[in-house]
């Protein structure tokens, strides 16, 4: 009892003296929320890196984060939709909800490739366009911007640190930018697992040459594959998936057409830093080089 | 201003002229002097053709840019619909007494026998349509949320199931929801049938809140105290207390009995009349630590009053009250309280699409209905003190075996304590009924889900055993926005 009233005392009390709370759904956005904003912030992430983000349950954990948070970092386009509705409605936190100035969605931020048709005979569709869009460094950078702009109204004694960090953020893309598009010159592209990898090839101007998934949320049938193999063979290229999603699809349609089939992670560790997620485009680019 | 073809027959003409008179010098400066003519003619033609060019540029821009009349209103159109989600839902169902399976569950012995609202959906061997459901939600304004939920049963017979609002920005994690809603206790209560793990509802739900759990008119406070890293949420709700199977009132006191015999002679007494609502109130109180990315805890409990329950008995068979082997028709009214223990436990594997998922939850029940005789055929009963008391629990496990696939096994059992008791002691006991089930159940999306179910249950039905197997294929298809995983 006593301890609890201690927990309760502090929990009043200590808000006051703190950072920004801000709580990022992705380890990149989690990365983002930090680089840009400082010391000024404290970040959490609620879905872990090693698992798919669309599977995810809202957990009483996530709620106790939002009940308190000052800001939502998003991935957006729906790609929370399974969970981070369900944990904002359990957090009564009024501040965080979609429309206010504590929710930021980074796929509002950039245009979205790939927007579909409202079809559920195509999978588990983002109809308003693919929510990967953190895999591409450039898009990133924009993001960046806009998340600096938003913690600027919410805290505008930072504004110019925030905006700073941001372009310098920008600039690190920038200069890294060529040496990636280089790298992967003359990649022939790559087979997806799921479709989350586009925008990274869209940046560096390299196809797409197919998914394991037959439709997006739904595991590769024998047929599909089959069909994929015959369609492709005779083409080089590189299969990449990650490591949460099953290998086997990955590797037979490699094996069938003397490709290689590489493992690539799809979030960079949950306290990444900037040089974390430039790590994990050099991986993405150095596996999309293999293509050759 | 003349036409372009007129001016060019002209100068042709002239040219003509030329080839009659050759090698005279005055010939000559008139060849000179129609070259002239011709170089002044076509600049001044070009001059005249952009002049043209420009005037009908101008003519043509003008009326588009002045005058354009449209039809119509501007209007957001069908853009503020609500988010409109439709379940549907059926089953195959066989069973080894001939189809009187459902019907049992309607009749377990126990405090609310036969008084349950429950209607068991009119389960048949063969195929069923089970209610479909329809869910409206969105948001109101900045301060509200708003949901309703219909269910539409194969006959067309529509029921409103839920339609509630929920505040968006009140301080301090504070919550209120307002209009007809499932009561936030325990664990399941709160989830639809689309939400369960298993076809059917876990018996200590059925016998003692009812077929749907718990769900009633009234105002739902829920608060999310700051407890560090522990998740805490406390709740208490306001409800009216209609037709309950343990909160009922407006009961009309019996003047006749169901076996058409008058009624004996010496009846006395009289139901009260309904109080004023909210005659049902509930709390409860959920904790559930951080324990990481894999692995997720909740812990709760929650108890429920009712200041006004009643009830009428009328079990009449042709026998008149007071003779061998007659039973008295009566009434009983007081208060009933119950109170439950939840725990749930899941394991987050990392594997794709569920595989390695594990999900063990568990529900303690015991239900209080604290009533005294208000009218008996023999008058002299009347105020006799009758207490009856029920419990039950269930304990289910479902684990991912397979990206997709599940497997789920549940024990549950009401009717552990099942007694009655007056003023001398206990008047009367009952057997505890307890089931079985295991299910398969196969994912093909986030959206279509087969589940083959099988139960072995062993029933107490007017103090007989019954053994009772069961066969559920169900098909569930969730159409429209895309559903929320809830914990």
């Amino acid at each position: 009892m006593a301890r609890l009233l201690i927990w309760l005392t502090l929990s009043f009390v200590t808000p006051l003296a703190w950072a920004l709370q801000v709580v990022a759904t992705t380890a990149s956005m989690g990365m983002l929320a930090r680089a840009v904003g400082g010391p000024a912030v404290s970040v959490m992430v609620l879905a872990p890196p090693d698992r798919d983000p669309h599977q995810l349950q809202a957990r009483p954990s996530m709620m106790r984060a939002l009940r308190d948070a000052d800001l939502v970092v998003a991935v957006g386009a729906e790609l929370e939709v399974g969970w981070l509705p369900a944990a904002l409605a359990g957090a009564g936190n009024g501040r965080v909800l979609p429309g206010r100035l504590g929710y930021f969605e980074a796929a509002a931020q950039v245009p979205l490739l790939d927007p579909g048709v409202a079809d559920r005979a195509r999978g588990d569709v983002h109809p308003m366009g693919n929510p990967h869009v953190h895999l591409d460094p450039v898009r990133m950078a924009d993001i960046a911007r806009a998340l600096a702009e938003r913690l600027a109204r919410l805290n505008p004694t930072h504004a110019a640190d925030y905006r700073a960090r941001a372009e310098a953020l920008a600039a690190a893309v920038a200069s890294r930018l060529p040496g990636w598009q280089a790298l992967a010159a003359g990649s022939a592209g790559a087979v997806l697992y799921h479709k989350d990898g586009i925008y990274l090839l869209d940046r560096l101007g390299r196809p797409l040459l197919g998914t394991i998934e037959p439709v997006p949320g739904v595991p590769p049938t024998a047929q599909h594959l089959a069909g994929l193999i015959e369609q492709l063979r005779g083409r080089r290229g590189v299969v990449l998936y990650h490591p949460y999603q099953p290998a086997q699809g990955p590797q037979r349609v490699a094996e069938a057409l003397g490709w290689k089939a590489i493992a690539v992670p799809m979030e960079p560790p949950v306290t990444a830093s900037v040089e974390d997620y430039f790590r994990l485009i050099d991986q993405w680019v150095a596996a999309l080089a293999q293509a050759k | 201003m003349y036409p372009k073809p007129a001016l060019l027959a002209g100068a042709l003409a002239l040219a003509g002229l030329t080839t009659l008179a050759q090698a005279n010098p005055e010939i000559d400066a008139l060849r000179a002097e129609i070259a002239q003519m011709k170089q002044h003619y076509e600049a001044r033609l070009k001059e005249l053709e952009t002049r043209l060019k420009a005037a009908e540029g101008q003519t043509a821009a003008t009326p588009a840019a002045t005058v354009t009349d449209r039809l119509g209103a501007v209007s957001a159109g069908s853009a503020f619909n609500p988010q409109i989600s439709v379940i549907l839902d059926g089953v195959y169902y066989r069973d080894n007494k001939k189809g009187e399976g459902p019907e049992l569950y309607e009749h377990l012995d126990g405090i609310n026998h036969s008084h349950g609202h429950g209607h068991g959906h009119g389960i048949e061997r063969g195929f069923n349509l089970r209610p479909t459901e329809l869910v409206f939600s969105t948001t109101v304004d900045p301060w509200f949320d708003a949901n309703l939920m219909l269910t539409v049963d194969s006959h067309g017979g529509v029921e409103l199931e839920q339609a509630y609002f929920d505040t968006r920005s009140l301080p301090a994690g504070l919550k209120l929801r307002g209009g007809k809603f499932f009561s936030g206790i325990g664990y399941l209560n709160e989830k639809h049938p689309h939400q369960w793990d298993f076809v059917d509802q876990n018996l200590p739900y059925r016998t003692l809140l009812g077929e749907h759990g718990l769900m009633d008119s009234g105002l739902q406070l829920t608060w999310r105290p700051r407890t560090g890293s522990l998740y805490t949420l406390l709740g208490v709700e306001a409800l009216q207390g209609n037709e309950q199977v343990f909160a009922t009132a407006g009961v009309a006191t019996p003047t006749a009995r169901a076996d058409g015999l008058p009624l004996a002679g010496t009846a006395a007494g009289e139901l009260a009349g309904k109080k004023a609502g909210p005659r049902l109130w509930t709390s409860f109180a959920k904790f559930a630590p951080d324990l990481g990315d894999n692995h997720a805890l909740q812990l709760g409990a929650w108890g429920g009053w009712a200041n006004q329950h009643q009830e009428v008995h009328d079990h009449t068979a042709g026998t008149a009250c007071g003779l061998p082997g007659g039973s008295c028709v009566h009434a009983l009214q007081g208060k009933s309280r119950l109170w439950g223990l939840d725990a749930v436990y899941k394991f987050d594997a990392p594997g794709a699409y569920g595989a390695g998922d594990f999900t063990l939850n568990a529900e303690y029940l015991r239900e209080v209905k604290d009533l005294s005789l208000a009218f008996h055929e023999i008058g002299t009963l009347v105020g006799q003190p009758r207490k009856f008391t029920q419990d039950g629990f269930y304990v289910q496990g479902v684990y991912g075996f397979a990206p997709r696939w599940q497997v789920g096994l549940r024990y549950d059992v009401t009717g552990l304590t099942n007694k009655v008791e007056g003023g001398s002691g206990v008047l009367r006991e009952w057997n505890d009924s307890d089931r079985w089930s295991l299910a398969l159940t196969h994912h093909f999306s986030e959206y279509a889900r087969l589940r083959l179910q099988a139960s072995r249950a062993n029933l107490t039905v007017d103090g007989d055993r019954e053994r009772l197997n069961e066969i559920w294929l169900q098909y569930q298809h969730s159409l429209g926005s895309h559903g929320a995983h809830k914990f």
